[in-house]
């Protein structure tokens, strides 16, 4: 029974690093960049829930989970045109500076974002309006799984299907693949190279900003710390299932949060990030480029 | 010729303070009350000079200590180790006789070297590190309590109280919070408790159901929190959306209303939290006096223990001051050592030192959540 309970508690911790995974991998896919902001995008996911709920809820001037909808539109909106701004301020004048300036760039816009919020929002820990989110829950074979889960669950799985499916069936997702394979070439196969990146920073970010309000949902309260823990643990699982590949980032981060799980339950928490990283290295040493990387021809 | 104008302005301004310092009356008693009135302690530390400074302007209208005036003196550590070192030199140099202060123990470590090099009754409200007492300080003082004491209130609660047999203990690693856990899982075990859960969390996760599956599942009657408000309330909404039935009981990290916000009420309610009393339930003639003038003052609540503790140090300096009829702190500190006892203090009655400074007995209560989510005294104390 214990057991069964683990699993559900791992899958949900999995969906919402998966969900932030996508948004590393994504860029890295295109740009071969680490953009260590976007943990803090996601952070500012939950910020911007926060002040669109708020505005709603006074609006309507009653409390329903319905209130959710025009909020998460708005973070979405939001945190894409941050994410774009992000790009076009740091990123693109850095893109022939060779690989460290842009790492370091994007470093300097997560300790701004970081700041940022801490500053206008103050240090301590916010919490989501009452009577939003979705209680109750049902038990399953002594095993209890909440209405929230079952929501976050079917969210992710819809969005990451969805970006999959835009990715792989789209004349953008194709141009997405092409540029992720070689800017110069897709220049002149007449793919608008800055255009597709300028999109990338659309769906990344404003993916990442709904994972945010979705956890600041499901917990109920943050800080503005909550970028770093996830947005590592993110970063993590999307090399671990292959960075730049999309269903090794939903993998990726399914298998880091039930490792975690069951690492915290069956041992300690004291204990599952050894155990945790100690099969991450495994998976490195027998296969480099993740669970599900490809081993891409060097370019010459 | 300009230059040398400046070069004379420059000269006067710079011995200003020693003429300013040549005409201060001799005849005052000088106490010094160093703490964090900026940066992150800042709620605490003002509220440390807003009860002392009521105290001392009471003193003085009354006729100050022994006939003498009382000047008291305020420096701001920032509750930053460096600053404090700085500043304690400071209140040396002004020619304190005795010092309240440092809010954190990380303050008042670097601070309490510099008092006892220079021989002042050194007395902190708050700082409740053990290895203070440690060192051997002739002259240093504490007067709240170690948690050592609360570890042995937390045990004595669950016994007697909740009539628990099999306990859980769950700390965060921190310093503070596996101090209390390790004095706590000791007592329960003297006192024949079985310790049959005792782990800790990472502060930094936001998902504690793992462990709470693990908590369902010992059989425990209760369980003993001893971290922070901002995990406790999270470990209280999680507790519920696992559906889990717990009986949480919480350190004084959780004395926070903040605990309830995260946690959520319909979670919250019963949880049980051992802290020193709330000023609003010290039932003591002085508390009660002492809070109607804070009010009175100030407009406000004195909303913090650790103010009603500044207090209280200023009012055991006043005592001994007056008992001994002395500001020698050689003379003071060994009254304190040896014949202060029963005293009626503003945070209860205080039975006196031990040979390190650490205050004897406690006053530790057990409050319960209320269904109005408020914090109220629990109708049984062990």
């Amino acid at each position: 029974m214990q057991l069964i309970q683990q699993m559900i508690n791992g899958i949900t911790i999995g969906a919402f690093y998966s969900l932030v995974a996508l948004g590393y991998t994504m860029v890295y896919g295109v740009l071969k960049l680490i953009n260590f902001a976007h943990g803090d995008l996601f952070m500012w996911g939950a910020y911007i829930g926060l002040t669109g709920l708020n505005i709603v809820l006074a609006l309507i001037a009653q409390t329903t989970p319905w209130a959710i909808l025009p909020a998460i539109i708005l973070v979405m909106v939001t945190v894409a045109l941050v994410g774009v701004l992000v790009e076009r301020v740091a990123y693109r004048p850095l893109r022939t500076a060779g690989r460290l300036a842009p790492v370091i760039s994007a470093l300097g816009v997560a300790f701004i974002l970081e700041s940022l919020a801490r500053n206008i929002y103050g240090a301590s820990y916010k919490t989501y309006p009452a009577g939003v989110a979705l209680t109750g829950g049902t038990t399953l074979g002594g095993a209890r799984v909440s209405v929230m889960q079952i929501v976050v669950l079917v969210v992710s799985f819809l969005l990451m299907g969805a970006l999959y499916l835009f990715v792989q069936r789209t004349r953008i997702g194709t141009a997405m693949r092409a540029v992720a394979l070689d800017h110069d070439t897709s220049r002149l196969m007449g793919i608008d190279v800055n255009r597709i990146i300028g999109v990338v920073f659309l769906i990344g970010p404003g993916l990442g900003g709904v994972a945010g309000m979705i956890v600041a949902l499901y917990y109920g309260s943050f800080d503005f710390t909550l970028g770093w823990v996830f947005g590592l643990k993110a970063f993590i699982a999307a090399i671990m299932g292959g960075i730049g590949n999309i269903p090794g980032a939903m993998l990726g981060g399914m298998i880091l949060g039930i490792i975690e799980t069951l690492g915290s339950g069956y041992l300690s928490p004291q204990w599952k990030d050894v155990i945790a990283y100690v099969i991450l290295i495994l998976i490195l040493i027998f296969r480099p480029t993740g669970l599900l990387g490809e081993r891409v021809a060097e370019k010459l | 010729m300009f230059k040398k104008i400046a070069l004379l302005f420059l000269v006067l301004v710079l011995t200003l303070p020693l003429f300013t310092g040549c005409q201060k009356d001799a005849g005052t008693i000088k106490i010094g009350l160093e703490g964090p009135m900026t940066g992150d302690y800042a709620y605490e530390g003002q509220g440390f000079e807003k009860a002392v400074k009521l105290l001392v302007d009471q003193t003085n209208e009354a006729g100050g200590i022994n006939g003498r005036q009382v000047e008291l003196i305020i420096e701001d550590d920032a509750g930053d180790p460096t600053q404090a070192a700085l500043v304690a030199q400071r209140l040396v140099d002004a020619g304190v006789v005795a010092v309240i202060g440092a809010y954190n123990s990380t303050a008042t470590e670097p601070a309490s070297e510099i008092y006892n090099e220079a021989g002042l009754l050194h007395i902190t409200p708050s700082s409740t590190a053990t290895r203070l007492t440690e060192k051997g300080f002739q002259r240093f003082f504490r007067v709240c309590f170690l948690d050592d004491r609360q570890g042995l209130f937390a045990a004595t609660f669950a016994k007697d109280v909740l009539g628990v047999q099999n306990l859980g203990i769950l700390h965060d690693n921190s310093t503070y919070a596996q101090g209390l856990a390790e004095h706590t899982k000791r007592y329960a075990e003297e006192m024949g408790m079985n310790v049959a859960f005792y782990d800790a969390i990472n502060p930094d996760d936001q998902d504690f159901t793992p462990i709470l599956t693990n908590i369902g599942a010992a059989g425990l009657d209760a369980i003993y929190f001893t971290g922070y408000h901002a995990q406790g309330g999270l470990l209280l909404k999680q507790t519920g959306d696992l559906g889990l039935d717990l009986n949480w009981v919480m350190g004084n990290a959780c004395n926070n209303p903040e605990l309830i916000q995260i946690g959520g009420l319909e979670n919250a309610v019963g949880t049980y939290i051992t802290t020193e009393p709330l000023p609003k339930d010290v039932d003591y003639p002085e508390a009660r006096q002492f809070v109607a003038d804070f009010q009175e003052a100030y407009d406000m609540m004195p909303d913090s223990v650790w103010w009603m503790m500044a207090a209280e140090a200023f009012n055991v300096i006043r005592y001994v001051m007056e008992e001994t009829n002395s500001t020698d702190s050689k003379v003071m500190a060994e009254f304190l050592h040896n014949e202060a006892k029963d005293i009626n203090g503003i945070t209860g009655p205080i039975l006196g030192w031990d040979e390190k400074g650490d205050r004897l007995g406690t006053i530790h209560l057990a409050y319960i959540i209320n269904e109005a989510g408020e914090l109220i005294v629990n109708p049984q104390q062990p």
